[in-house]
This record gives C-alpha cells, sequence and structure tokens, in this order.
C-alpha cells in the first residue's frame, strides 16, 4: 500500500504549531484572566510568547517547505471552507497579532516610538491571539480527525489528545523560558523583582496544570489506543497492535508513556522544587509531544483494497536501474 | 493532462496504422502532427475494436526511446566489446555485402545463414535475397510456433484448418494456448462466446488467465499433451463419438486408425498426463458431443520436443473425424490468397538452385518442415489448390543445427549469419551454445531496435525502422486469403529502414537483378500484392483508407465443391501419405517424453521436479519490451510459478530469489507463490535479459542473457527434437529448484557452461551433428510405380491415380484437357490457354487475347469481336438501320453515318470506336447516361427511350445555356457563369413543369 | 443531469494491466504515477479447485468525494456530471487529498522536479470527453476484453444503467461513506463453483 506520504516536517510542524498555539492561549489566560492588569505577568510571558510565535513561524516554513509547489502556498487562502485553509488563516492571524503584541515590549531605545504605537493595543492584541492560539491548537486534531481514510485518525479523542498534549507541552516550554528578556531580570529593580514574582506565580500555577494535564494525556491516550486494541475496524486494530506490541511498541511504551508523560509527572510531584521538576521534566514533556506526533502522522494506515499491498509491492522502486538508466531525450546508439 | 499539442488540433491528421508489437496486429490511430506522432489509440472500426494492450500503448514510447538503435553501426573493439562507430547506412550495406560474396566465392553461398525473428510481415523479402543469393539457411524459431502443427494438418487434410468459425461454435478448446496473455483481440470473443454458452475446454498446466474463464480445465503434466490428444482421439473413436457420414464420404484410412489406436486408452493416458481418465473421457465428450466445434492452435504442440508433431497430429485426426473441418462453426481452411499475390509468389522461389537444397541443414532430419517435406508438400498444394505455400517458415534450415554447424564445422562450416528481428541467445534453445556460436561465427550481422546480447557480438548492427515507422500488411505469412492492411504513420526516423529495405539494398549491392527488387517502399510492393484484387483504388494507402480489411466471400464446405479436400488422395487421410513418403508412421505414435519420470526415471531422481517453459506473459512478447520502463515498472523482475505446497516444502517465501536447475546448467529467478501450477511443476518465464546493464562488462553472459534465461536450461540435442517438425523441447523438462543461499546467489559462468551434446557436467563437444540421430528411425516407404503410361512433362501422383503437368500442377482430364485447380476450367493441354465457357474461345490469361478454338487469334475491336472475312453475320441483326461489312467482319450503320461505329451483338447497342459512345441500332440516336434519353445527333431533338420526342425547344435552350456557362467558366469568369447556370437551371425547371 | 459511472466485468477481466499502461501513455505519467492499477487477491482455493478474479481499479468519482472538501486551494473540484479533477495549476501538493482518499487513488510523483510536484489522479479523462462527447475514457477504449464500460448513470438508456439494473454489482470500500461510482460485476464462477 502506498502511505506515509507525509514527511518529518509535517509532524514537526503540528507539533510546533500546537505549541506556538497553547503558548497563545495559556499566555491570554494568564494575562488576561487569571491576574487582569498586572502588568508584570504579561511582561514576563513576552519571551515565552516570542517562542511560540519562532515555534509558529518555522512550523510554517516547514509546511511551505514540505508542499511540492511552494510558490502557490498563498492559494491556501482563497478557499474558505477547508479545515486546512482555516489553519492557515489562524497560523497568520496568531502570528501578526501575537508579534503585534510581542513588539510592544521590546524595550530597546530606538524601537521605542514604534513599540510605543502597540502599547494600547497590547490587551486586544493578546486576546486575538490567545484565540487563535487556542483555535490551532484545536485544528491541529480536528484536521486529522477528519480524513477519514485513515481509521487510526478517525476518532474524536483524536482533537482532545492533541489539544491536551499542545496545552501540556505549552505549559512546559512557558515554565522553561518565563521571565527572560524582554522583561527585567535584574532582581535590583522593581520590575525585575515583580518579574520574578509573577514568573513564580505563573509557573507554579502551569506546574499544577501541567500536573493535571498529563495525566489527562496519559487517559486519554491509552482509552483510545487500547480501545482501538479491543475494538475498533480492522486497519485501527492493526495500528493499535503496532503501537502495543509492534513495531512501535518501544516508542510508545518506552518514549511516550514512560519519558514523555509518567516520569516528568514523577518528577513533577516528587520532585517538585528541584531541577528535575523545573528543567528536566519539561522538556521530557516537550520530547513526549514531539513524538507523539511523529508516531500518529506515521500511523496512516488505510483500509487497504483487496490486493493493494501485493501490488505495489511487486512493482519496481523508484530507484530500479532500468527506471534510471535511460533519459528520454538522449540517444544512445 | 494539459496535453500539449492536443489530438484535437486541426492540422493533426489521423492515419490508420496496424500495432507491430505481435501476431494479432491490432487496429492503431496514429495522430500525427508535423511528421510526429503526438498520440496513439486503438481503432474502434477495425477487428480489434478499438482494443489496444499493454505493448501497442506503448508504440510512441517505442519509437523514442533512448536505447534505440538509430545509426548503422560498425564494430571497432573485440567482439562484444561494445564499441561502435557509426558509418552511413549504404556503405555498411556495401561493406557487408562485400564480405558476403567474399564468402559465397570462397565457401559457396550455404556457408551463409539467417535467422529471423519475429518481423510479423514481409518475411518474403529475406527469402527473395537468400533466394537470389543461392543459400537455402534461412531459418525462424518457426519450428517451435505453428509451422510443424501447420505441416502435420495440411498431411492429414490438405490445408491447415486454423481459421475457427467461433460465432457458429458450440465448443472450443483452447491448447495450450493463453489467449488472455497473448492475442488479446481473441480473448474478447471467446468471453462473449463463453458467456453466451459455448464450451470452452482449456488444456494447460497452469491455472492461466484463460483458463480462469473456461467450463473444463485440464491441468495436464507439462510436455504430456501427445499423451492426451491420443487418449481424446482413442475416447472418440471408441465411443463412437466421430461423425460418422463425414468419415464415410470424405475420410480415407479410418479403419487403420482404429486399429491403431486400440491401446492409447484414456488409463493408459493418466499416468503419463496426470489426468484421471474420467476427466479425459469428458473433455473428449464435451468436444466430440457439441458440434461443430473448434480446436484453437496452441504453441505448446510445437514445444514438445519429441512428441510434438505426434501431438498436433492427432488432433488434426481428433478434428478431422468430428467433421469440424472448414464447416460452419468448425476450423475454416482458406487455402493461398487466389486473388491476391501469396507471400510465396513474391519469394522468387524458382531462383533458388536445385541443387542447394539438399545442402539445407536439418533436411535430413527433419523433413516435414524443409526441402523434402516442403517440396512434397507445396507440389501438392499447387496441384490441389492452384498456389501454394511460401517457403520462409514453411521450408527452413533447422536453427539449433546451424549453431551447432558453426561450432562443429558439421556438416560444414557456416561462416556467415545474418539475425534479423531476433535475439536467438535468448529464444532458441540451449542459450549458453547459441551465445557461444554467435561468438565464433566469422562474420554476424544484425538487424534491430536494440542492442540486444546477440547485437553485442555484431561485425555490423543496421537500425530497424518499427511500429509507426512501417506499413504493415497481416496475410498470416501467406497462409490464408484474407489480408489487412496499416499505413505508416511517420517516415522512419534516423538512419532507420524497414526490413524490406535493408534486404534490398543488401541484394542490389551483392549484385543481384534490379529487375528482381522492383520496389522501393513496401508501399509500392504491397501495391503489387493487392492490385490483382481489381479493388477501385489506385495505390496501397487509398486500400488502407477505404478498405483496410479484405475478406473474400466466405466459402466454407469448399470440400464439397471441389469435389475433395486438398489432399494427395482427395480425401481426409487418416494415415497420411505424405508422412509415409517422408518416412514417417501415417498415424500418430507415441514415443515418450524425452525427460519424465516415466522415461528417465534416474534423471528424475536428482531433478524430481517437472520445468515447464514458454508461455507468453503479459505484458512482454517473446524476448522483448525488457527496455520499455512503463511496462517493466509493473513486472521488473523475473517470477516463476510455484505451488504453495513445494514453496513450503522446499521452504521458499514469496519475492525469493531461487535457482532453478536442470543438467545443462541453473538460473535465477524469484519465487511467485500461487496455487495455479501442480505442486510438482514450476513454470518460468521465457526470454528473460537485462537490457539496462552494461553488456560489454560482462562477456559470459552480456546483458545477463544466460542469468535468468530459461533457454539456458533447454535442449536442443536432435534426439531431444521432434523427428518430423524438428521443436525442440520448451516444456516437461525435470529440474531442482532451491533457493539463492547467502553465498550462492552471483550466476557465474560455469552454471552455464555449453556442450554439444548438451551437459553442463561434461563442458565441451562430444557429437557432432552427423553422429547425432533423431529420436525415431525413419520407416522405408516404397512409392508406387505407375499403373499408367505417364507423358513427358507430366508427373502421376499414386495416391490418386492421376497426372498432372509439371510446373503448373493442372490435372490432366480423360478428356485431354487440362484442369485448372483455381476455378476447375479447362485449359488448352498445348498451349496453355483457358477455355472461356462464355465466349466459346480461348484466353490467354498472361496476354489477355483471345483465340477460337482453332488456335486462331481472335480479333476485337472496341471489345467486339471481328469476324473478317465472313459473308454472313454469323449473328442475328435485328435492325434495318445495319448492314454486315464482310471485309471488316463487323457490322454498322449504312452510309457514313456507319463511319467509326461498330455494333455489339452481345449488349445490341451500336458503339462509337474512339469514343464509347452508345447509339441506338434502330434510329441512330446517341444515348446521353447523364439525361437518360436519345439525342439525335443532326438534329440535336432529344426522344425518350421509347422514341417518343421530348419538348425541343426547352430542351434546347437548356443545352445551349448550359453550354454557354461552360463557356464563361472556361474563361475564368465565374460570377457570370453561375449565373449563367442558373439561368440554364430555370430552363430546365420550366422543361419539367411542362 | 449527468453522472458518469463506470462499470468493470469482472467476468470478463483477465489482468493484463493494458488499461494501466495505456493510461500511463495517453496521460503522460511519470514512472511512478498508475492511475489505474489492476489489483488481485490472488489465487483462492486448492489445486486444482482454485479460483482467480481481478480487481482493475481507478479513482472512484465519489459522489460525496473525501479529497475534494479538504483541498485548501480549491484545486480538487468536482464537475457537475461527477467527475472529480484537481486543477494543477492550483495544486500546491499539500497532500491533504491524498491522505483524505480512502482509496489511495491519489498520489504525487516524486521522479518530477521537486518544486514542480502536484497531486494526480485519474478524471475519467476528462480532455478526451471535452472535446469530442461521447468519448470514452482511454483504459475502457484499450481494453480488449470490454470488462470497463462508462457511462451516464441518469440516462436510463445507458449501458451502464441497464447492467447497474440488471446484474448484481458491488463497490470497494462502500462504508467509507462517499458513495463511489465504480461499479464491478461479480465473477463467481471460473472452474471452482
Amino acid at each position: 500500500m502506498r502511505h506515509h506520504f507525509w514527511k518529518w516536517p509535517i509532524p514537526v510542524y503540528l507539533f510546533l504549531g500546537g505549541l506556538g498555539g497553547g503558548i497563545f492561549c495559556l499566555s491570554a489566560v494568564l494575562s488576561l484572566i487569571l491576574f487582569p492588569g498586572i502588568e508584570a505577568v504579561p511582561t514576563a510571558l513576552a519571551w515565552p510568547c516570542f517562542i511560540g510565535i519562532c515555534c509558529l513561524g518555522f512550523g510554517c516554513l516547514m509546511l511551505v517547505a514540505d508542499l511540492g509547489q511552494p510558490m502557490v502556498f498563498y492559494r491556501a487562502f482563497v478557499k474558505s471552507t477547508s479545515v486546512l485553509a482555516w489553519g492557515a488563516r489562524l497560523l497568520t492571524v496568531c502570528m501578526i497579532f501575537g508579534l503585534l503584541w510581542f513588539v510592544s515590549y521590546v524595550p530597546w531605545d530606538w524601537f521605542r516610538p514604534v513599540a510605543d504605537l502597540f502599547v494600547f493595543f497590547r490587551g486586544l492584541n493578546l486576546a486575538i491571539a490567545g484565540i487563535a492560539g487556542t483555535c490551532i491548537m484545536l485544528y491541529t486534531g480536528i484536521f486529522l480527525s477528519t480524513l477519514k481514510s485513515h481509521a487510526f485518525w478517525a476518532t474524536p479523542a483524536l482533537p482532545v489528545l492533541f489539544t491536551i498534549s499542545a496545552l501540556s507541552t505549552a505549559c512546559a516550554a512557558i515554565a522553561l523560558s518565563i521571565g527572560w528578556w524582554p522583561a527585567t531580570t535584574s532582581i535590583f529593580t522593581e520590575a525585575g523583582v515583580m518579574n520574578i514574582l509573577a514568573s513564580q506565580e505563573c509557573k507554579h500555577i502551569l506546574h499544577t496544570v501541567d500536573v493535571v494535564l498529563v495525566v489527562c494525556e496519559i487517559v486519554v491516550l491509552l482509552v483510545m489506543v487500547l480501545s482501538f486494541l479491543g475494538a475498533g475496524n480492522k486497519t485501527a486494530n492493526k495500528v493499535a497492535h503496532k503501537w502495543v506490541h509492534g513495531s512501535y511498541a518501544l516508542a510508545f511504551w518506552g518514549g511516550m508513556i514512560a519519558v514523555g508523560l509518567v516520569l516528568p509527572e514523577l518528577m513533577y510531584i516528587f520532585l517538585d522544587g528541584t531541577i528535575a521538576s523545573s528543567v528536566i521534566a519539561p522538556v521530557f514533556v516537550l520530547f513526549g509531544g514531539c513524538l507523539l506526533r511523529f508516531m500518529v502522522v506515521n500511523s496512516d494506515e488505510r483500509a487497504p483494497l483487496p490486493g493493494e499491498n501485493e501490488y505495489f509491492n511487486k512493482v519496481a522502486k523508484r530507484d530500479a536501474e532500468f527506471v534510471t538508466k535511460w533519459t528520454y531525450g538522449e540517444n544512445i546508439y | 493532462m494539459a496535453e500539449n499539442p492536443s489530438i484535437f488540433d486541426e492540422d493533426v491528421q489521423c492515419i490508420k496504422s496496424l500495432c507491430y508489437f505481435c501476431h494479432a496486429n491490432c487496429g492503431v490511430l496514429a495522430y500525427v502532427k508535423d511528421g510526429d506522432v503526438i498520440k496513439i489509440e486503438g481503432d474502434p472500426n477495425y477487428s480489434s475494436q478499438g482494443g489496444l494492450c499493454c505493448r501497442g500503448t506503448s508504440a510512441l514510447l517505442h519509437v523514442n526511446h533512448p536505447a534505440r538503435i538509430n545509426h548503422a553501426l560498425k564494430r571497432v573493439g573485440e567482439k562484444g566489446e561494445g564499441k561502435w562507430e557509426q558509418i552511413p547506412y549504404d556503405q555498411a550495406i556495401q561493406e557487408v555485402a562485400d564480405k558476403l560474396n567474399q564468402i559465397k566465392a570462397e565457401s559457396g553461398a550455404e556457408a551463409v545463414a539467417s535467422a529471423g525473428g519475429t518481423t510479423r510481415t514481409d518475411d518474403w523479402a529475406r527469402r527473395r535475397f537468400l533466394n537470389q543469393f543461392g543459400t537455402p539457411n534461412g531459418f525462424h524459431n518457426a519450428l517451435l510456433c505453428w509451422i510443424p502443427t501447420f505441416m502435420a494438418e495440411t498431411c492429414v487434410a490438405g490445408w491447415s484448418p486454423f481459421e475457427t468459425d467461433l460465432g457458429a461454435a458450440r465448443s472450443l478448446i483452447l491448447w495450450g494456448m493463453n489467449p488472455a496473455a497473448s492475442t488479446l483481440g481473441g480473448m474478447h470473443g471467446y468471453t462473449d462466446l463463453k458467456l453466451n454458452g459455448m464450451k470452452m475446454i482449456v488444456v494447460d498446466p497452469r491455472y492461466s488467465e484463460t483458463a480462469s474463464k473456461a467450463d473444463l480445465w485440464l491441468p495436464l503434466r507439462p510436455g504430456s499433451d501427445a499423451a492426451l490428444a491420443l487418449a481424446m482421439l482413442h475416447t472418440i473413436i471408441f465411443e463412437g463419438m466421430y461423425d460418422i457420414n463425414f468419415v464415410t464420404e470424405w475420410c480415407e484410412g479410418f479403419d487403420e486408425l482404429q486399429d491403431h489406436m486400440i491401446d492409447y486408452s484414456p488409463e493408459w493416458a493418466e499416468p503419463i498426463t496426470w489426468l484421471p481418465a474420467e476427466k479425459i473421457r469428458e473433455a473428449a465428450r464435451m468436444y466430440a458431443m457439441n458440434r461443430p466445434g473448434c480446436i484453437q492452435w496452441g504453441c505448446t504442440w510445437d514445444q514438445n520436443g519429441s512428441t510434438s508433431t505426434t501431438a498436433s497430429h492427432a488432433l488434426a485426426l481428433i478434428r478431422a473425424i468430428c467433421g469440424n473441418l472448414d464447416i460452419p462453426g468448425g476450423d475454416g481452411m482458406p487455402g493461398p490468397a487466389l486473388n491476391f499475390l501469396t507471400d510465396e509468389e513474391l519469394e522468387l522461389n524458382e531462383l533458388l538452385p536445385e541443387e542447394v537444397k539438399s545442402k539445407q541443414i536439418g533436411s535430413d532430419k527433419f523433413k516435414l518442415t524443409s526441402w523434402p517435406g516442403y517440396q512434397i508438400i507445396s507440389d501438392n498444394a499447387v496441384r490441389k489448390w492452384g498456389k501454394t505455400l511460401p517457403t520462409e517458415w514453411f521450408c527452413e534450415a533447422h536453427g539449433p543445427s546451424i549453431f551447432k554447424a558453426i561450432l562443429t564445422g558439421d556438416p560444414y562450416q557456416v561462416r556467415a549469419l545474418i539475425c534479423n528481428a531476433t535475439n536467438p541467445i535468448n529464444s532458441y534453445g540451449d542459450a549458453k551454445m547459441t551465445l557461444a556460436a554467435l561468438k565464433k561465427v566469422e562474420f554476424l550481422v544484425v538487424v534491430d531496435y536494440w542492442m540486444t546480447p546477440t547485437a553485442l557480438q555484431a561485425d555490423y548492427i543496421f537500425p530497424a525502422a518499427g511500429a509507426l515507422e512501417r506499413p504493415t500488411i497481416i496475410t498470416h505469412y501467406g497462409a490464408t486469403d484474407s489480408l489487412m492492411g496499416g499505413r505508416r504513420a511517420i517516415q522512419p526516423k534516423y538512419d532507420r529502414h524497414t526490413d524490406m529495405v535493408f534486404w534490398r539494398k543488401l541484394g542490389l549491392a551483392c549484385g543481384q537483378d534490379p529487375a528482381n527488387w522492383p520496389w522501393e517502399t513496401e508501399e509500392e510492393a504491397y501495391w503489387a500484392v493487392i492490385e490483382p484484387m481489381g479493388l477501385p483504388i489506385n495505390n496501397y494507402n487509398e486500400f488502407v483508407d477505404n478498405v483496410r480489411m479484405y475478406f473474400p466471400p466466405l466459402h466454407q464446405t469448399k470440400y464439397v465443391q471441389n469435389g475433395g479436400f486438398w489432399t494427395p488422395s482427395g480425401k481426409v487421410e487418416c494415415n497420411s501419405s505424405i508422412l509415409r513418403e517422408l518416412g514417417y508412421s501415417g498415424m500418430p505414435i507415441y514415443t515418450g517424453m524425452a525427460e519424465s519420470e516415466l522415461t528417465t526415471p534416474e534423471v528424475a531422481e536428482e531433478y524430481p521436479i517437472v520445468l515447464t517453459t514458454g508461455g507468453g506473459f503479459m505484458p512482454y512478447h517473446h524476448s522483448e519490451h525488457f527496455q520499455m520502463q512503463g511496462i517493466r515498472y509493473l513486472y521488473p523482475d523475473p517470477y516463476f510459478c510455484i505451488n504453495p505446497d513445494l514453496a513450503d516444502k522446499l521452504d521458499i517465501k514469496q519475492g525469493d530469489w531461487c535457482w532453478i536447475e536442470t543438467r545443462r546448467g541453473r538460473i535465477k529467478m524469484r519465487a511467485g507463490v500461487e496455487p495455479i501450477v501442480d505442486p510438482r511443476v514450476v513454470m518460468c518465464p521465457r526470454g528473460w535479459w537485462f537490457p539496462e546493464r552494461d553488456g560489454a562488462a560482462d562477456p559470459d553472459n552480456p546483458f545477463g542473457c544466460l542469468e535468468s534465461n530459461v533457454n539456458t536450461l533447454t535442449s536442443v540435442d536432435d534426439w531431444d527434437c521432434d523427428p518430423m517438425g524438428g521443436s525442440w523441447n520448451n516444456r516437461g523438462l525435470m529440474c531442482k529448484v532451491y533457493k539463492c543461499g547467502d553465498l550462492d546467489n552471483v550466476f557465474r559462468s560455469e552454471d552455464a557452461q555449453f556442450s554439444i551434446p548438451g551437459s553442463a557436467k561434461e563442458p565441451g563437444i562430444h557429437m557432432t551433428y552427423s553422429e547425432m540421430k533423431t529420436c525415431r528411425e525413419p520407416i522405408p516407404f516404397e512409392k508406387p510405380a505407375p499403373t499408367k503410361e505417364v507423358p513427358e512433362g507430366y508427373v502421376w501422383t499414386w495416391q490418386d491415380d492421376q497426372l498432372y503437368q509439371k510446373g503448373t500442377g493442372f490435372k490432366l482430364d480423360e478428356s485431354g484437357w487440362l484442369i485448372d485447380p483455381k476455378d476447375k476450367s479447362y485449359v488448352d493441354a498445348y498451349t496453355g490457354w483457358h477455355y472461356d465457357a462464355n465466349q466459346q474461345c480461348l484466353v490467354d490469361t498472361s496476354t489477355g487475347k483471345k483465340y477460337t478454338m482453332d488456335r486462331q487469334e481472335i480479333q476485337e475491336l472496341a471489345g467486339v469481336r471481328l469476324y473478317p472475312g465472313t459473308a454472313e453475320a454469323p449473328f442475328e441483326i435485328t435492325s434495318q438501320a445495319l448492314i454486315w461489312d464482310a471485309e471488316k467482319g463487323y457490322a454498322t450503320f449504312a452510309g457514313a453515318k456507319g463511319e467509326g461505329k461498330i455494333f455489339n451483338p452481345d449488349t445490341q447497342w451500336v458503339m462509337g470506336i474512339e469514343d464509347n459512345v452508345y447509339y441506338d441500332q434502330h434510329m441512330g440516336y446517341a444515348y446521353d447516361p447523364n439525361e437518360n434519353n436519345l439525342v439525335d445527333m443532326e438534329t440535336g431533338a432529344r426522344y425518350t427511350m421509347s422514341y417518343e420526342p421530348i419538348n425541343a425547344g426547352v430542351a434546347e435552350a437548356h443545352v445551349e445555356a448550359d453550354a454557354a456557362a461552360a463557356a464563361m467558366a472556361d474563361a475564368g469568369d465565374y460570377a457570370d457563369a453561375q449565373a449563367a447556370a442558373e439561368a440554364s437551371d430555370e430552363i430546365a425547371a420550366a422543361q419539367e413543369e411542362e | 443531469m449527468t453522472r458518469y459511472v463506470m462499470v468493470i466485468d469482472q467476468r470478463r477481466c483477465i489482468g493484463c494491466q493494458s488499461c494501466t499502461v495505456a493510461c500511463r501513455t495517453w496521460n503522460e505519467l511519470p514512472l511512478d504515477i498508475i492511475y489505474n492499477p489492476v489489483l488481485t487477491e490472488g489465487v483462492k482455493g486448492e489445486w486444482p479447485n482454485v479460483h482467480r478474479n481481478w480487481i482493475p481499479t481507478l479513482c472512484m468519482h465519489c459522489e460525496k468525494p473525501a479529497c475534494v472538501p479538504c483541498c485548501p486551494t480549491g484545486a480538487s473540484q468536482q464537475d457537475d456530471d461527477g467527475t472529480v479533477w484537481i486543477d494543477y495549476d492550483k495544486c500546491m501538493a499539500c497532500l491533504a487529498c491524498v491522505n483524505a482518499c480512502p482509496y489511495g487513488m491519489r498520489d504525487q510523483s516524486k521522479l518530477q522536479p521537486a518544486l514542480h510536484r502536484f497531486v494526480r489522479k485519474c478524471t475519467f479523462c476528462r480532455d478526451r470527453r471535452q472535446n469530442e462527447p461521447g468519448r470514452d475514457p482511454y483504459c475502457v477504449q484499450t481494453c480488449h476484453q470490454k470488462a470497463r464500460i462508462f457511462g451516464d448513470l441518469d440516462d436510463p438508456e445507458s449501458e451502464v444503467s441497464k447492467l447497474i439494473g440488471s446484474v448484481e454489482t458491488f463497490r470497494l470500500l462502500e462504508d467509507m461513506g462517499t458513495g463511489p461510482q465504480i461499479y464491478y460485476i461479480p465473477d463467481l464462477g471460473g472452474t471452482a463453483k
């Protein structure tokens, strides 16, 4: 069967898109809902959001690079109904408003006049970017789950899983990067102290949230995979077997469940306050999220047509000698 | 797909062409723009109904393939080194001609041989060259393909009944034939008819594509076809299922056959064929009880080695005693084409010196398909049909024996070989011996599309024009009376030339008489072929555009009108006199297979598996098309069929590379594990080679031509060949199969070392042609002495006790007249003039002149016979206006009115001698065919056909106005002319109203 | 209205793959693109009571194609007559449709220049039909066995309507819910009853 059409840029994009979207979602929630009016919180979140923008931008780059005809990518904005087109628009919106929001925090003196222009719109910009980010998070999973030909994707659990994973990785990313430039990091200024306080508070909240999210993710992932294993149609069942005790078992149990979820969860709970909880665990979570996207995207088995596999096993390889030997237009004799 | 350019563009021409990739020659429409074909598709108005298979649809890729040979190449390095120099075509021709003439002068013309392949048409051109050159050693793979069968069937019934009339048939046997992979156009018909209730019996050791559609499928042991055929014949005879009326009236020697067949029971055949006796009976009953029925010819009959012709002979008898010959729904016997030129008439066989015929290699052993058998069959055909078979295909040297002669010099040294459209290494038996011969031969010339393993050994390579670059005419090698044609879509590209042009140029360069090569192009030659049909066309392309498919009026049951079959005795010969005359049994005798668990148990011990080869398989044809990427992509590697049970036993999985080994070597193929063959059998595709490799890199195995080529495993030893037709064994060999090991997966030259006779274990030449015997001793035969006096210039045939004129083959009637078999007309024995019963005169068909019965030339004027010096008219003259001119010998009008006119008593009209105007014999009015009335030329008055006057004034005005209009048009004044013509029409309309 | 469908008669198909190659040459496809593979489940049964069917495939031109709504650029589209096709000038080869198709009938060639790739698939030979109404798709015309029958399902007089109305047919992966418009007439016979 012909499959694995999507190469590595796509799972990378799905991961980065979810991550970036999640960062904006959480930043908006923290700044506008949990700590409204406390300027130190959004300032501390400026750097994580910048990383979010980079993630989205790099993700977009991946996406465009993966196209066979990148020069016509703009067409994705023309038609309105497809999930993918919506995704493209959300990405753009999120990046533009996120950037405008971030710009207003850039502390360089020469840049002041520009930055000042956007200060007034900070709340609005972040709100828009946050909503768009939330939608991006949701859409990556929804997009795959609408491709019904792949039984393993066509489940409502997948958007849930992707959203949880996106939030969880966003928590981890924010925890790793909150409070850096352009926030004042000097502890000798009031702003610096506020920044540290705000960062600590946010980290604390995110830590708690992530503890919950990781548990949720484990539950959803196991429910999804094990329900495919137990029931599900033939194709999904086959994939689930591959995950649980097939060729993906090591990546699944060792990589995703153990390293990506259980270990950081344990570190979060039992090693709270150590570097294991503040640095290693988030890195593991990010790794787990990335691995999840790869494994899911590569599980794109279709229900094969009768004899399809045998047929495509028999046809030549694209690099067979007789394929590459002759080029039309040349004459040998 | 955005097409550019598109076939729907305005300046695109659609040319009716024919496919050229297998013998089915399906109809092709070629869309040509600016001298290049841009697209092709199947022709829906041709017999193939728009169908085109993988091979046909790839024609465009074939024309432009980068590996095609486009220029004449001369070897500059060592043989097989692959170093070439491009030289002009005509220069190469001259150099080759000089070398051939030198060899002819030194060693005789017979030292030059020519191997042919599937040129698919124009084979006569090669024979035309060889005959003029004076060598009898032309050969094809014909012995594996139809020819022995054709000859055996002709011995039984006078022509091969190969044109099945399936529309009315109630049963059909497809024996050793898989049209679903070979002739797809035919398969369509079989499927239609089968869905409509025709019984379809398929005999094939493999569950083929065709077998999947059969009513009854007989998976026999490969190679046991003869035993099965004999058992079926036995069943039909002894269960009384033959057509008793037909046998009584039209067959000779049936009682002898009945006695002869008594031992060949289904029970006897059971262990040989692996088929239950009951199943054999079921098949025999299905065919014999569902009459009329057809037996489609299948290649297998000719590829069973020692039992080949026995099988086809037995099948010919099955067909005959069931009365299925030449009847509606049976197997039609077309006979040679009587109304256009046959291939034989294009071959100039009369130019081949009589004494070299006996030098034809193989003709002393395999007589049925070489000069001894051909001569008898051909002479008989001339006597019975009036025309005969071509020598190309039907009278050939024994190919493998030529290769052995190159290696051993026995019976004499063959020094030069011209390979035209063939790659013998892959298509002839014992590939390693063939390769050794091609390496050794002093002078090798190859005409081909591709750099084949054979071409790599050549001294000169000539580029061949292929599909779309040549017109194609189909006459089934001159063995039938119908004809189909296709046009050339484009002129040959580069320096490519068609085969006929190659042979013509070579012939002229060798110094042959230009008068014997009158046609420069195929179109001219084909026009010469079809001109005698008398169709209202002027050239070959018009034939294709307007006619395309020519079928003579269907005449079945011709033997009834003919008063007999076309055998020497005039009956279906159950005990063939021709075969007996050649020293063979007149009835089929089973000799046993060359290799089998029954005949050679000691071989079967080491090689327990039965190997069968040679079956065609989609999408390839013979050893062709491995370069065609689009095709190869679907079938990139050689897969052999093996039953899962056997594969399990040998620990072979789907796709594993395996060794297949016989006593003569081993080859590599991939396993296709499917329950489509018996667990005791493996089946290999044929002809495989690897054109993508570097041929010169491995001189022992150029282009991998031995590595996966089943012919590495086959034997061409004389005792393994059919003693009648000479075909070697491709089916039912003994082999063993094992998986390629990790350290044993590379083909080495010692895996296929040649030896004569064949055995890989003892390489070398152990026996020469003269020492090797065939598997059956000749049966002495003494021709009876004439029972009557044989006049000079006549021959007596013992079978029907008749005298025939030598040369013409006309039968000498008891009345003293000769009888022309073509139309049963009488011929004057002294002059050779035909008797015309209508005019009661003699006609010399070569000049068209007529003679009286006293052999006086008859004078004619404007097609009317003259009687000069006769006082009274020899016919009745009813008109008063006519007088008899005794001096000139014809009747005409009296006086000056009769000047230049002649009365034709046959039509009862008077004719203008010069202008062909008809005049009414009573009144002398001229006849106007446009108006269908009569005109008095003196007054211009018009009359109806019953002499009633027509309103003269108007008519005259109309005529005058017309004349005026014509004058204006002549002067170039078209506007006025049109007005005048309209005015004239008005006058005519007014006349109508009145 | 016109609704083009294809009926494939398994009783007639012999697996010669002519349609595959014919399609390739007519549409000038790169080697690795196969619009209409002829599949087979292999031989069923025990020797010698075996039977085999072939399943010629092509784009199913679904009633509710999964590939059209997921296309972000509108390159994938469906005509009123049911033909699903791709505007190559609009396609950016995001492969969403390739992944959406339950039949695996879309692909892009890896043998084309990296930045000029687009997704292709069978269009029922739209070019042939547009230029000359009534002209069959090339795979239909080239089939010696006439195992592929093309026509208008909305025309009750068409051969396809009559066949679908009179003979039992099946469709591939019907449970995917896309409403495939390729109908198969099964071959239940053969030598294995």
